[in-house]
């Protein structure tokens, strides 16, 4: 029977759904794409080194020449990334990819189609010296508008062994978060109540996440996998309302 | 006219779960309502016990799940108060005789005979067994002890009343959860030894509907097949009257719950 089968084919062909990170470049200059990038994969080797991603060309006002083109994709490489296609974007990024012999990634075509004739797709950010976001987040969820995800809202509380995730986006609690519970966002967590269970921001690695809580008894604080447990809450910080955050491998949490 | 159903649950064991669904259901039939408490812990059957009717015992919960018995036949009615009676769990099975649909037949048929109240006595855990017991509830008492580990435990079962219910799954008005914090001892309370009724109800956010306090009563009750409530001399029994009041919607003040005052001759010489 296994015989039989490979006679007749040579292999199989299956479409499948896969994470893949996004560099959208928000200008032309391969030196500080490249420096940023770098400082990315230091930060996070076992989730940058090497990773496959898509280089976003849609928020640039307008499509650099193929020689820029060409540097920034030499900049992603020399970062320690690998870059594997283009995120689709108007006619002339599909040309652009020929071109380059890239694979167009049909990310946002659904976002960009009614912008047909629009010469500026997008508007870029007005952060001048934010640097470019990598972002790694699965293909079909990703939001078409740069940066606003909106926020998941959990009225009440969250029960011991109770699980409440907030994917792709922030997570407000209006309520206790109980011992054994666990509360997960993408974004930032806010918890306007007693947090005496885990509280994780950054899950898929936004080290920027940062953590509110109101009344601070963690058992557990996690920023982009860095976390802290606490078998004894330090007394300067039990009952009072305190921010969590990262600095390099460091998670920070004082008094606001 | 259906039943209102109430399940006594509390995740930890020995709390005072059976304690207090003979109590809560005594109390319901002597402020005159009609009504019948159950025994969901099968394999494990002690309502029986406290209610005072083990020898009574001729058909069980299972067999009218199992349609081998009709419910008339296996509801056993109360020595002392003849709008109450007790449906007993089987000693000789185990959970899994139980079924959902075979809860739901026993229910309705309660209804139908014209009760207005079912107490469902949960058994510990969150299994099978005290997922059926609290999953047509209307109201829910959850038993609490003072204590750090039974806190934790009802914390997950509030948590599992509002998603694990019929009322949840149907998207229904949740069902009403009444905290009763059962075995207070105020002295302990006041050297900190135990969390007082402040701490509980901060830690889980609701409530409490009632206060019981720890009294050797309960145990002497017990042991005699009584239930506390019916021994309006003690506190215990002076606190269950309190809570069956308040869950029918009376407001009375919680008593018992601070450290008693030493009278004059004890200050004196101790005591």
């Amino acid at each position: 029977m296994n015989a039989k089968a490979e006679v007749t084919d040579a292999c199989d062909l299956r479409f499948g759904q896969v994470g893949i990170a996004c560099v959208r470049v928000r200008r032309v200059d391969a030196a500080a794409l490249c420096d940023e990038l770098e400082r990315r994969v230091r930060a996070a080797p076992q989730m940058f080194a090497r990773a496959a991603v898509v280089l976003d060309l849609s928020h640039l006002s307008n499509l650099p020449d193929d020689g820029a083109v060409d540097a920034l994709l030499e900049a992603v490489r020399s970062a320690g990334m690998l870059p594997v296609g283009l995120a689709y974007g108007t006619s002339e990024t599909e040309a652009l990819a020929k071109r380059m012999g890239l694979p167009l990634i049909a990310k946002f075509r659904a976002a960009y189609e009614p912008a047909a004739g629009s010469t500026s797709p997008a508007e870029p950010a007005p952060r001048a010296e934010a640097a470019p976001t990598v972002q790694r987040e699965p293909i079909l969820s990703a939001p078409p508008s740069d940066g606003m995800h909106g926020a998941q809202h959990h009225a009440g509380s969250v029960r011991s062994g109770q699980q409440v995730y907030a994917r792709e986006r922030d997570l407000i609690i209006t309520g206790a978060v109980a011992n054994g519970a666990e509360v997960i966002a993408d974004g930032n967590i806010h918890i306007y109540g007693s947090l005496r269970g885990r509280a994780m921001a950054g899950a898929q690695g936004d080290g920027k996440a940062r953590i509110f809580v109101s009344d601070f008894r963690a058992e557990l604080v996690a920023i982009a996998g860095q976390y802290r447990v606490f078998e004894q809450i330090p007394g300067d910080l039990e009952g009072q309302s305190v921010q969590c955050w990262l600095e390099g491998d460091k998670l920070l949490i004082a008094r606001l | 006219m259906t039943a209102e159903i109430i399940v006594v649950t509390s995740g930890k064991g020995g709390v005072g779960k059976t304690t207090t669904s003979a109590s809560l259901a005594t109390g319901l039939a002597m402020a005159g309502k009609k009504t019948a408490v159950i025994d969901f812990d099968v394999g494990l059957r002690n309502l029986d016990l406290i209610m005072g009717c083990e020898r009574r015992v001729v058909y069980d919960f299972v067999n009218v799940v199992h349609g081998e018995a009709t419910l008339k036949q296996s509801l056993i009615k109360d020595k002392r108060y003849d709008n109450l009676y007790v449906l007993a769990a089987s000693q000789t099975r185990d959970k899994d005789a139980l079924t959902m649909e075979g809860v739901e037949k026993v229910l309705d048929g309660l209804s139908e005979e014209g009760f207005e109240y079912v107490v469902c006595d949960s058994p510990a855990g969150i299994e099978k067994g005290a997922h059926l017991a609290m999953y047509f509830a209307d109201h829910a008492v959850v038993v609490v002890n003072p204590e750090v580990s039974s806190v934790r435990d009802s914390d997950r079962i509030l948590g599992l009343l509002a998603s694990k219910t019929r009322r949840a799954e149907k998207g229904e008005s949740p069902v009403t959860q009444h905290l009763l914090l059962t075995r207070y001892n105020p002295a302990r309370v006041a050297i900190g030894e135990m969390l007082s009724v402040k701490d509980v109800e901060e830690i889980l956010g609701i409530e409490v509907v009632g206060v019981i306090p720890e009294s050797e009563n309960v145990l002497t009750a017990s042991n005699n097949g009584i239930p506390v409530i019916v021994d309006a001399a003690s506190q215990a029994g002076q606190a269950y009257s309190d809570t069956v009041a308040r869950i029918l919607g009376e407001e009375r003040p919680l008593r018992f719950i601070d450290v008693p005052k030493k009278g004059f001759l004890q200050r004196v010489f101790g005591g």
